[in-house]
């Protein structure tokens, strides 16, 4: 039997080499993103471990939000002296190194990568631990002198003797580059500037006195942990973060990795949709593989073959099928890390492609995933092919399945799908985000198995309609194509459900992401008065330089700043809620038109005032009036009296939870060296705004991190911002058409095979080459267009009801993109007509004679 | 026997003018030391408006006459025209052509598609041409065979009978040169395959159609004008106004001589 089944493997081998394809593919993904993950993960933890202090004193996190606030916290440099006493502590040194400065070239641009990884400038203090080492020019020597990494240097074609202005904080200072320092260790794609530790202080934190972070080296025989335990009871734990060099380690290399972790759920998400999509054509090859044996196994049934050794055959060809495809797929995602890798070193990032690191669960996840896959995807079929009676050898039998009644199909589907509309009707009808977005999940995968429980059962009638042109367009060969698209409504269903699925997603994704934009184009319009924003792509904030710039500008008549401010709050309900909120100048109301339902805009940023989100204060039971204890970083607390509540729509989106306002000097007062975020600027009467902006930008010249939007940019920003979800939505779509192609060339070719002797007829009496090829071509696209439309169709249903959540967040436009949904339809077509190509030219070249005779 | 339809047939007069002609065909299988003579340099002229039926014992070469003769077969050497048409040497474009417009084909089994309709089965040779069928010449060749109440019936919805009868209606319908039948009374029982030779000699008789019948069937060749024996890849002898006894008697002959001849061959090698 064994011999039986290796043979048969091997005699269909052109067939499964199409789903080993859909194997190798989707285990290609998973193993290349796991490699990946690795391999960084690795480079990162050594690079860590190796640079960081046996033991670092760091101020507080809890409240820390850096990036977005602007400002930097610290500690007193005199701490180092006391930390330095601690029985068991070598030595301790006071670091300066901070995320929110510019670097700018003499020609105004900046040095910082364009990556969204960091500008890091910092004190030069070479130790065993430097990531790096000085390779040319000498090191920074008092004010006015700066080292910079060698890969920034090179990328930006920066030399010694260049001058350099670093944007920062406490204010702009002008450095000469002296010396290139090169990265011993993998450099994580940051630009770093290299200053003398006194001007460090001096010039990035505004004092001599203070430091980001302390470095403390053990003694001799004392361990990490017991160091951070004993500088703790020193000092005290309530004020600082002590880290061991494992602890800062990992949590360097987690903020690092943040974006990485983005990289590997895109990869598992392809591997996701290789595999959803790869079932379909795995059920569907061994279905038509049975449906060719049926007489064989019929044979082999009558000679003796009990069902479970037919099916245990069936199981093993789809084994080894597994086996091999799992195999080519691991050594296809070897080559995909390997890919990513070298793709992130253009990005600035050096990891080090020989030091891939394969640890023992991708290989395992690898033939876990492919077999499984292939396994399950081969039961049914493998069941069906225990079901053929020995009867089957005898009978001149019809294909499988053909005339088999779709009853049991027709219930299921209609059970399954009458649960999936309802959880999407409830998701519509749902009041509450979590609520509605969980049965958004529910009905969305309930619908998608209905879809293809009764895809079947819609072929017919679709088909019916969508080839109904093809009689009268191409006369008897249109007639011909269309019927034979009809012909194995099971089979046709089986081969579009592979298209559909991929195009129900992008469907569903493409509506949502026009919605989106479209809400944010109405709020824009609404809400947004200035006449120009000013502020950097990624919400960065800047110095305060570009303020002064913008308010000294001739023409302008308003400037209200924006500001962001890391705070907890503790509500009525007695729930503490981390948040950011937001601090503004007065005067917000003319350059943003809020809606207030309480309150007023001047009572909510005056002194000690707050302003909120009302639904949100409805939600933890704040009402106007109620005075809330509010924290900000580094202890300092505030009570605070609620002064207006908005409709703001905007929900939860952001890490803005709650739409917490209050006035700019409260941020000021709280988080002392924070920077802007957007200035909001109206323009004098009688200034035209195109004479604004060309003055704002020649003002603006020197300061790349910041751009002037008016409205339409400021829309344009926002629609490429969620364009970035639609090109991943696109590849997506690529890689499910990619296996969907696959699964259509699988089926024309096995139905080519089936009809030899009428397509022998057919070419006797008179139908040319080309006739015959425009007829499987023209029923591959019926098939691929009856897939997409399918798949549009439910996929518009999902956009909907994805919408209807999004509109509980407050983006309640719905959009359609029927330009997307053209596209997707003609371009289906034209996936027809290539996966026609291969078995048209087959059919094409079938010899007349041996066709006829053909049996 | 004329009947107003015959002056519809194109060349169905007996004038003596041919159908189909083949000089010195020969049909080579194989090479060198294996080579398979399946037709050993033919010389057949096929009178139009006649009814000829091939007939020989299996592996004599008459299958592989009739695909050479109708164009499905490529010739290794010899010339064959159709009318004044040499059709050796035509690419498989024009051959795919003249099968379409020039000539009608009954076979053994499979003889219709199945997705499509007795009509549009009948009707299909001319709507893959493009060319709209002569509509009384279609009613009368549909009632000549009774088909009337089939034409919306697929394949599957007929009998063995009924299905040559709509592949010969086909063949009929777009008024062909010459109708090449392989066998196509094979599948069916006796008074199924006795009504399909019926239409076939009214075709000639009513219809003034040239018909070419490959068959081993005695009964069946009777029905023609003339039967030509095929042996070993030669004409061996030819029969006018055959009974079913005198071919049944002359292929019995055959037999003989077939046998002695292996006896003959068998004694020299030995």
């Amino acid at each position: 039997m064994l011999k039986a089944t290796l043979r048969s493997f091997l005699a269909h081998k052109g067939r499964l080499a199409l789903s080993a394809l859909a194997v190798v593919l989707s285990v290609a993904f998973v193993a290349g993103s796991l490699i990946f993950s690795d391999t960084v993960t690795r480079t990162f933890d050594r690079l860590f471990a190796s640079t960081s202090a046996d033991v670092t004193l760091e101020p507080k996190q809890d409240l820390r939000s850096p990036r977005t606030a602007g400002a930097v916290q610290t500690v007193p440099a005199a701490l180092t002296d006391r930390v330095a006493k601690v029985e068991g502590v070598a030595a301790a040194h006071a670091d300066v190194s901070v995320e929110n400065v510019v670097v700018v070239d003499s020609h105004d641009k900046s040095v910082g990568p364009t990556t969204g990884a960091p500008t890091i400038a910092t004190s030069w203090y070479v130790t065993h631990r430097s990531p790096v080492k000085l390779t040319s020019g000498h090191a920074p020597r008092g004010a006015g002198e700066a080292l910079l990494d060698a890969d920034t240097a090179d990328k930006k074609h920066v030399r010694i003797g260049d001058p350099l202005t670093v944007q920062a904080q406490p204010g702009t200072f002008r450095v000469r580059v002296v010396g290139i320092a090169t990265f011993t260790t993998t450099n994580p794609g940051a630009a770093l500037v290299f200053l003398d530790p006194a001007v460090a202080a001096r010039e990035l934190l505004g004092s001599a006195d203070r430091a980001t972070s302390i470095s403390v080296d053990a003694a001799k025989g004392v361990t990490d942990a017991e160091l951070k335990r004993r500088v703790g009871k020193a000092i005290g734990t309530g004020t600082y973060d002590l880290k061991t060099a494992g602890e800062q380690a990992k949590s360097a290399a987690a903020t690092l990795g943040g974006f990485l972790d983005v990289i590997k759920y895109v990869m598992l998400g392809f591997a996701g949709i290789a595999v959803l999509v790869g079932v379909f054509l795995i059920v569907n090859t061994f279905s038509m593989l049975i449906a060719q044996r049926t007489r064989e196994l019929g044979l082999l049934r009558a000679l003796g073959a009990d069902r479970r050794q037919v099916r245990r055959s069936v199981l093993t060809e789809a084994v080894l099928l597994g086996v091999a495809g799992s195999t080519l797929g691991l050594a296809a995602g070897i080559g995909l890390a390997f890919g990513l890798i070298r793709l992130m070193s253009a990005f600035g990032m050096n990891l080090k492609a020989t030091e891939m690191v394969i640890g023992w669960g991708t290989p395992v996840a690898a033939y876990a995933v492919g077999v499984g896959v292939t396994f399950v995807a081969a039961y049914l079929p493998a069941r069906r092919a225990a079901a053929v009676p020995p009867m089957a050898a005898l009978v001149d039998a019809e294909v499988a399945g053909v005339g088999k009644p779709l009853k049991v199909r027709a219930i299921v589907g209609s059970v399954v799908g009458a649960a999936g509309a309802a959880a999407l009707a409830g998701c519509a009808a749902a009041t509450k985000t979590a609520s509605a977005a969980s049965l958004l999940g529910l009905g969305v995968v309930l619908t998608l198995i209905a879809t293809v429980i009764a895809g079947p059962l819609l072929v017919r009638p679709v088909i019916r309609v969508l080839g109904g042109a093809f009689p009268a367009l191409f006369g008897s060969v249109g007639r011909m194509s269309q019927r034979n698209a009809l012909r194995n409504p099971r089979r046709t269903g089986a081969t579009a459900a592979a298209l559909m699925v991929g195009l129900a997603l992008v469907g569903g994704m493409s509506v949502a992401s026009a919605s989106m934009s479209a809400s944010f184009d109405q709020r824009i319009d609404k809400t947004l008065g200035a006449d120009f924003v000013i502020q950097n792509g990624s919400f960065l904030p800047f110095t305060k330089e570009i303020t002064d710039k913008v308010r000294g500008t001739e023409g302008v008549r308003l400037v209200v700043r924006q500001r962001f401010a890391p705070v907890a709050v503790r509500l009525p309900d007695g729930e503490r809620v981390k948040t950011t909120a937001t601090g503004y100048d007065p005067h917000v109301d003319d350059v943003a038109h809020l809606t207030y339902t309480a309150g007023n805009s001047a009572a909510a940023l005056a002194d000690g005032g707050l302003g909120m989100d009302a639904d949100f204060a409805e939600d933890h039971g704040v009402r106007l009036g109620s005075t809330l204890p509010v924290e900000f970083p580094g202890g300092h607390r505030a009570e605070m009296r609620v002064g207006a509540l908005t409709d703001q729509g905007t929900g939860d989106g952001f890490g803005m939870q709650g739409g917490l306002f209050f006035g700019i000097g409260t941020a000021e007062k709280y988080v002392p060296g924070g920077q802007d975020a957007a200035l909001y600027v109206k323009r004098a009467a009688g200034t035209g705004a195109d004479l604004l902006r060309s003055r704002l930008e020649r003002t603006l010249k020197p300061y790349p991190q910041v751009q002037v939007r008016d409205q339409a940019d400021y829309k344009k920003l926002v629609h490429d911002q969620i364009a970035v979800l639609l090109y991943l939505v696109y590849a997506l779509l690529g890689l499910a058409i990619v296996i969907a192609v696959l699964g259509v060339v699988n089926t024309l070719a096995l139905s080519v095979v089936e009809r030899t002797r009428e397509i022998g007829l057919l070419r006797a009496i008179g139908l040319s080459r080309r006739q015959l090829r425009r007829m499987i071509r023209l029923e591959s696209v019926v098939i691929a267009v009856f897939g997409a439309v399918l798949g549009l169709a439910l996929g518009l249903v999902w956009g909907v009801c994805t919408q209807q959540v999004l509109a509980l967040q407050g983006m309640t436009a719905l959009a359609f993109p029927w330009g997307t949904i053209v596209a997707v339809v003609i371009g289906s077509a034209l996936v027809g007509i290539v996966a026609a190509l291969l078995p048209a030219l087959r059919a094409s070249r079938m010899n007349v004679l041996a066709a006829i005779a053909h049996e | 026997m004329s009947t107003p339809a015959a002056e519809h047939a194109p060349g169905r007069a007996r004038d003596g003018s041919i159908a189909a002609r083949a000089r010195g065909l020969t049909k080579a299988y194989g090479s060198g030391e294996t080579t398979v003579l399946a037709l050993d340099s033919v010389d057949v002229d096929i009178a139009r408006g006649r009814f000829t039926a091939v007939m020989g014992p299996s592996g004599s070469g008459k299958s592989t006459l009739m695909h050479c003769l109708a164009g499905l077969d490529s010739v290794s050497a010899g010339q064959v025209w159709l009318g004044d048409t040499e059709i050796t040497g035509l690419k498989d474009r024009e051959l795919t052509r003249l099968r379409r417009d020039r000539i009608g084909f009954m076979f053994q089994s499979f003889n219709l598609i199945p997705t499509l309709t007795a009509a549009e089965n009948i009707t299909l040779p001319m709507d893959i041409a493009g060319r709209r069928p002569d509509e009384t010449w279609l009613d009368q060749v549909i009632d000549t065979l009774g088909l009337r109440g089939r034409l919306t019936h697929r394949p599957s919805q007929l009998s063995g009978g009924q299905q040559q009868r709509v592949a010969c209606a086909r063949a009929l319908a777009s008024r062909p040169e010459l109708i090449f039948a392989d066998e196509p009374t094979g599948n069916l029982d006796s008074r199924a395959g006795l009504e399909v030779l019926g239409f076939l000699r009214r075709a000639v008789d009513d219809l003034g159609q040239s018909v070419v019948m490959v068959t081993h069937d005695p009964g069946a060749a009777a029905h023609s004008d003339l039967v030509l024996f095929l042996g070993d890849g030669r004409i061996v002898d030819r029969m006018e106004q055959p009974t079913a006894d005198a071919v049944l008697e002359r292929m019995k002959a055959f037999d003989v001589v077939r046998g002695r001849l292996g006896d003959d061959s068998t004694a020299q090698e030995g």
